[in-house]
């Protein structure tokens, strides 16, 4: 998969959810500049699907702090959020919705394009890191099994632990699978599979 | 109403300022009523601003309106004078902040649940910003001081329909109620409670950081009666300044109204203004700024002046008890004018309403700076 770079922005889509006229001018008028594809969104209204927009500048005042609705726009695309109260109790708020980016307003038409490449990056890393994650969480639960597959070996081939996990990890690289599938293998044959006895 | 009574205060001043051989100069009023409207205020300022060529704003009342003001006092280098309370969190160099931040309100409040009524709370307000933060503080110090918030029910701006709280409170029975709903909401809760609980023969105190005076007429003699309310400003403080300045405003206004903590606090942006461009020789934004920093003013709400640190005043915090005659009875006030914390970054949990067994220390500590007013 290419990665996109967040800095080229022009022909993503936006979901405009705001309130103020002035704010909606000066948004609008900006993300036309940079070749964006402007939708409106009602912000007293439930998300439209996730998958109709790239990024969403929502203004956080235009949403009650108790609203049912703000669970349902954090699941959706990156959020770019427009603050108008600091107050800890918005923020808190709005920690919940976990924005990728966000501006203060007044708004003005320097700092969306900074807010726009921050969210696109931040999105990029945080899918970037969710997969390393997943793989990670696979790893550790395989740890048992790897463990088990490492005595196996030790036993059979009479190495040290050291030996056994080396021969375990050169094995798996020959025929390109994953430490953690070789060891499954190990388990279920009762040792090493016959063609990792061939030499590559 | 509370647009009716800031204007009237604020003409006070400024006829007062042109009365008086004290200035020098003579203020010339022009008026705009947004009415409420939140995207009006960005237009009325604007129009004053370019029109008027005026330097000096006095107004808004909610917070949504000052966020619209904001901006245009920012970008062209003006003054908006702020009478209102608010809930904190924002410094502006073009705004003076007059009304009470929230250590000057509902910290004092909250602490004076905790040491006398209860550390158990139930919260009713109004579903917009200054309830969402006002509630946040109070969670905060009363779950940090082991109580806990029984519940915290929201009604929307203006929404008269009040029974299933009423109800809601009768059949829990909290200790106290804190009431953060504004208008006709606070006003046909109060009612209503107060019928409730006397069917049912109950006694629930009821708190507010909001309650004034000519909404107690409103409210009802009845019903209005018994709340503790904090404020910086209450018709019977009893010092000269405000002697003199309540029999002024009667004889203007009439005998039968009454002065209310946001007509006075417009009353002392105005006087504030006049002094500092007195002190500073000019109207001009920059020098009226630096001549309002730490320039004592004796108001009748005792002494104020503007901190320069974060633009927003010194002010005295009282707590009072509503009576009948659309008074409050002051029952304390803090020993000197408190200075403000806007961001509440002040603010130490552990010093405030623990439990008996283990509240002895700063109990001491704490009547160091507090003062019982008889």
């Amino acid at each position: 998969m290419t990665r996109q770079s967040p800095f080229s922005v022009r022909g993503r889509r936006a979901l405009m959810v705001m309130r103020d006229e002035r704010d909606i001018a000066i948004v609008r008028r900006q993300l036309g500049r940079l070749g964006i594809t402007i939708c409106e969104h009602d912000p007293a209204e439930a998300p439209p699907p996730s998958e109709s927009a790239d990024v969403v500048v929502l203004d956080a005042d235009a949403i009650p702090i108790k609203s049912d609705l703000t669970g349902m726009w954090k699941a959706g695309a990156p959020i770019i959020a427009l603050i108008g109260t600091e107050t800890p109790s918005r923020l808190k708020w709005l920690l919940e919705l976990q924005p990728a980016s966000f501006l203060v307003k007044p708004l003005r038409s320097a700092g969306l394009y900074t807010a726009l490449v921050v969210a696109f990056d931040s999105v990029q890393r945080r899918t970037e890191e969710a997969n390393y994650l997943d793989r990670l969480e696979v790893r550790v639960r395989s740890r048992r099994l790897v463990f088990a597959a490492v005595l196996q070996i030790m036993q059979s081939h009479n190495l040290s632990e050291p030996d056994a996990f080396t021969l375990i990890r050169q094995t798996a690289m020959r025929h390109r699978t994953t430490i953690e599938q070789l060891s499954a293998d190990i388990i279920a044959l009762g040792g090493m599979p016959n063609r990792t006895t061939r030499s590559a | 109403m509370m647009s009716g009574e800031m204007r009237k205060s604020a003409l006070m001043a400024v006829d007062e300022i042109n009365l008086s051989a004290e200035f020098d100069f003579v203020f010339e009023p022009h008026l705009r009523d947004p009415g409420g409207v939140v995207a009006a205020y960005h237009t009325a300022c604007a129009d004053l601003i370019r029109e008027e060529q005026v330097d000096h704003i006095v107004g808004c009342y909610t917070s949504a309106s000052r966020k619209q003001v904001i901006p245009i006092v920012e970008r062209t280098e003006r003054l908006l004078w702020h009478p209102a309370r608010y809930e904190g969190f924002e410094s502006s160099d073009n705004v003076i902040y007059v009304g009470a931040a929230p250590n000057q309100h509902v910290v004092p409040l909250v602490r004076h649940m905790l040491d006398h009524i209860s550390h158990d709370v139930f919260c009713v307000g109004s579903n917009y910003v200054w309830t969402w933060e006002t509630n946040r503080v109070i969670r905060e110090i009363v779950t940090s001081a082991g109580g806990r918030i029984l519940a915290e029910r929201l009604l929307e701006l203006g929404e008269p329909s009040v029974d299933h709280i009423v109800k809601e409170v009768i059949e829990r029975k909290p200790p106290v109620v804190i009431n953060t709903l504004v208008g006709e909401s606070s006003y046909a809760f109060m009612r209503a409670l107060h019928e409730a609980t006397s069917r049912a023969g109950l006694t629930i105190p009821m708190l507010s950081c909001s309650l004034c005076e000519p909404e107690l007429k409103l409210i009802g003699s009845a019903a209005s009666v018994g709340c503790v309310t904090s404020s910086a400003y209450f018709e019977s403080i009893d010092r000269p300044e405000n002697l003199g300045f309540v029999a002024r405003w009667k004889a203007r206004h009439g005998t039968d109204k009454h002065v209310s903590v946001d007509g006075l606090s417009t009353y002392v942006c105005v006087m504030l203004l006049a002094r500092a461009i007195r002190r500073a020789g000019s109207a001009d934004v920059a020098a009226v700024r630096r001549a309002a920093a730490n320039h004592r003013y004796e108001s009748p709400q005792g002494p104020v002046w503007v901190d320069p640190e974060n633009n927003h005043c010194f002010l005295t915090p009282r707590l009072a008890r509503s009576v009948h005659g659309c008074q409050f009875k002051i029952f304390w006030e803090a020993d000197a004018p408190e200075r403000p914390d806007p961001y509440l970054s002040n603010l130490d949990l552990s010093t405030i309403g623990r439990r008996r067994e283990t509240s002895n220390d700063e109990t001491t500590l704490r009547s160091n700076h507090l003062r019982v007013v008889k």
